[in-house]
């Protein structure tokens, strides 16, 4: 592939390593990306197209790699490489294979499922809080920039050199898409940073999940090619949610938009409430936008009561939490009635909250499920503490099966109690009560 | 048919397949390459079976829509040098193109079936949006070029190859599977813009723009008896330009598609653009004989003679702009 760097090519990077280009990986919106041999083994390099190698671009590299930022969800500019012919870039870790792009998912090239996306949010949601905490603004959170695997839902943030320290201001790239309105509109003051952020999450997580833009509907019909005054008006000056309540000229056209009426019927209240916020009063008051962590609550409790369809086998988001009287909807696939499996109400140790899992044939109950505030979510093996478990030789018997290092205590509704060691299974009964250790109970509810 | 423009030479043409009651293939090529015209080219395969009864006119329709827009894509890319600019510039193309491109077509197709409805006269009843586009169904392949920028959008089969500065084929819309038989994605299909593949390739130095871009219908892949066949032919291209000069190739090329026609018996169109700068240096080969296949092409027997009459060549089917 024809790009600014010929294979062979042999670049130093600043500490004085020198590096060879081996091939091109791809062309972007500021620059490509090549794989390059170093010392420490294969490395991507990000070089910039010489209309975007400026001094203000460089400063953010150089900023970014002296934070030495340390997190496996980002892939971080670990060196600069200086100019060379017109240009200059840094290096990188290589995006492993397992990661796609969502443009992949939205052109359905990727098998994935409800609880996969709703990992890829929670992680998404994470992953943007900790670089928040560290009072840095990512600026340019874009669906081009974020990664995940369609099995697991693990997350990867790539092309973080846009990355400020919160209040810089430096100048913003990327599509109007994202940008929360104020800054689409130019407003005095109006500033890229958290709370601007705080839109571009909110976009992206309804991409994720809806796989549509949220101000898309109609009125986008009527835009021509890159017409940057009716795009401006699109998202900032006169932004309306495609599912806006109180006025429907925006709504999604029936043939044009039939992804997003379809995704919107599936997804679960909880998660439709914080949309609305986000695209009603969340565009015009910055103050009222949904927080990190409320995205986190809402998409944890979501992912909890994800259950499949007895019919066709397709997962579907139900409303967590105790069974609402309307409770049962049809599956979004085949259209049959969604049947509640047993729900599991775990309660954590002090300041106590209560998880309501629902049981579903394989549901897990993970370490973070026991912390009131964990740091963190992790939904892989590593975290595993509980899982359902069919009887082997009695199907249609399950049991809750201890995948942790503690002896649980276990009092069945009639009073009898029995411990269940590491390993062991306990027959699933409504009223079944476990003390799972360090203050953390469980009780077994039908519904 | 030729167009010798300021940067960049075209051409084009497109060959009916043997026993095909009509060539349901269409192209078109227009600009200059500059900044205000961006140099264009197209083609389109529509499907051709009963089911698709229309398609002739929706590979037209197809063509046509893809040149306006991809015009006006070209045109607005001036604009787009500051570093947000080309950001906005290749989600447009990879993201809202596709969308517009088959939104547009659409509108074409029922806006044709909405003046040819044969269920009035007939008294059947109205079929759904979905039946009609069917009978339009298309493939297409078009790229835009501007003077620094390569962008092309592929949905279906064909090819598009593009030879680099240094003689390297690249066919970046490739897709990483060959569909299967004569099944292939469509610009009627349910959501098609979710199947359109984007190939984008800025270019900020003079020396490495690519020196030819080829568009084909499957018509000339399906002739190879090898998957390698049209990147060999692309190749065989290239150095023909370098040695015989563009008039050679120009020549030559009805009788190599003619060729490939037998062979696959589908109808073959091409549509090329290459660097003036590269093709007008011709080298002359003097053991080549002028109007000869490249290697690649099947039936290795030429039957064209050097100063074949150009007026007996078939009519070129479109020719957007003389230039």
């Amino acid at each position: 592939m024809t790009g600014m760097l010929d294979s062979g090519t042999r670049l130093t990077v600043e500490t004085g390593e020198e590096v060879q280009v081996v091939d091109m990986l791809g062309a972007g919106g500021q620059g490509e990306v090549y794989r390059v041999k170093t010392s420490a083994g294969e490395k991507a390099l990000k070089w910039y197209y010489p209309t975007c190698a400026t001094p203000e671009q460089e400063g953010i590299v150089r900023e970014l790699v002296s934070r030495d930022f340390d997190d496996d969800r980002f892939l971080w500019p670990e060196a600069y490489v200086p100019w060379h012919h017109g240009s200059f870039g840094y290096l990188m870790g290589l995006r492993p294979d397992r990661f796609k792009g969502l443009p992949a998912l939205f052109r359905r090239q990727l098998r994935t499922s409800t609880r996969a996306l709703l990992t890829a949010c929670l992680y998404t949601v994470e992953a943007y809080q900790a670089l928040h905490s560290r009072g840095i603004a990512y600026r340019d959170i874009s669906w081009g920039n974020v990664f995940f695997d369609p099995d697991t839902g693990d997350i990867l943030v790539c092309d973080n050199d846009n990355a400020v320290v919160e209040g810089d201001a430096s100048g913003i790239s990327g599509t109007m898409e994202f940008m929360a309105p104020e800054l689409v509109r130019a407003e005095p003051g109006a500033r890229p940073g958290t709370q601007s952020d705080l839109h571009s999450l909110a976009v992206l997580l309804f991409m994720f999940l809806m796989n549509h833009h949220p101000l898309k509907g109609r009125r986008e019909l009527a835009i021509h090619c890159l017409d940057e005054a009716a795009e401006r008006k699109l998202y900032g000056k006169n932004p309306l949610f495609v599912f806006d309540p109180a006025d429907d000229s925006n709504e999604p056209d029936p043939m044009e938009h039939a992804t997003v009426l379809a995704t919107w019927d599936a997804s679960a209240g909880a998660l439709q409430e914080l949309f609305r916020r986000s695209f009603t009063a969340g565009l015009h008051d910055p103050a009222v936008r949904v927080r990190e962590s409320e995205w986190r609550d809402a998409l944890r409790a979501v992912r909890d009561a994800v259950v499949e369809c007895a019919s066709c086998g397709r997962q579907n988001m139900t409303e967590p939490g105790e069974p609402q009287p309307q409770a049962s909807r049809p599956c979004w696939g085949c259209g049959a009635l969604l049947v509640l499996p047993p729900r599991l109400t775990v309660t954590t140790p002090p300041p106590r909250t209560e998880r309501h899992i629902r049981l579903p044939r394989a549901a897990r109950v993970q370490a973070h499920h026991l912390e009131a505030e964990p740091a963190r979510h992790d939904y892989s093996d590593a975290s595993l503490v509980a899982e359902l478990v069919e009887h082997p030789s009695k199907p249609g018997r399950f049991g809750i099966a201890n995948r942790s290092s503690r002896t649980w205590a276990g009092t069945r509704s009639d009073g009898t109690s029995q411990q269940i060691g590491p390993g062991q299974t306990v027959p699933l009964r409504a009223g079944l009560e476990l003390d799972l250790g360090d203050g953390s109970r469980a009780v077994v509810r039908a519904k | 048919m030729t167009a010798l423009v300021r940067r960049w030479a075209t051409l084009a043409e497109s060959i009916q397949g043997t026993g095909k009651r009509q060539n349901q293939d269409w192209y078109a090529f227009s600009g200059t390459g500059s900044s205000a015209d961006p140099l264009v080219l197209a083609v389109a395969d529509g499907h051709g079976s009963a089911a698709h009864a229309r398609s002739a006119l929706g590979a037209r329709f197809a063509v046509d829509r893809f040149v306006a827009l991809a015009t006006e894509f070209g045109r607005a890319a001036d604009a787009c040098h500051e570093p947000g600019g080309l950001a906005r510039l290749m989600n447009y193309a990879r993201n809202d193109m596709p969308r517009a491109l088959v939104q547009s077509w659409r509108e074409a197709a029922l806006g044709h079936w909405a003046r040819h409805r044969p269920v009035a006269d007939l008294g059947l009843p109205e079929p759904g949006p979905d039946e009609k586009l069917t009978l339009y169904g298309t493939t297409l392949i078009g790229a835009v070029v501007t003077p620094w920028l390569l962008t092309a959008w592929q949905i279906g089969d064909g090819d598009l190859a593009v030879v680099g500065h240094d003689g390297s084929v690249e066919r970046p819309l490739a897709p990483a599977e060959d569909d299967l038989g004569d099944e292939t994605e469509s610009l009627c299909g349910p959501q098609a813009w979710r199947s359109v593949r984007t190939h984008w390739a800025p270019v900020f130095e003079e020396a490495r723009i690519p020196r030819l871009v080829v568009l084909s219908t499957d018509g000339l892949s399906k002739s190879f008896a090898s998957g390698d066949g049209f990147t060999e032919f692309v190749g065989d291209m290239d150095e023909r330009l370098a040695t015989e000069g563009f008039e050679g190739v120009r020549d030559a090329l009805p009788d190599w598609l003619r060729h490939a026609s037998r062979y696959s018996g589908d109808d073959t169109t091409l549509t090329a653009a290459l660097l003036h700068s590269y093709a007008a240096r011709p080298q002359p080969k003097p053991d080549t004989e002028a109007g000869a296949e490249p290697d690649a092409v099947p039936d290795a027997e030429p039957d064209s003679t050097p100063g074949t009459d150009p007026g007996t060549e078939p009519e070129p089917k479109k020719k957007t702009k003389e230039t």
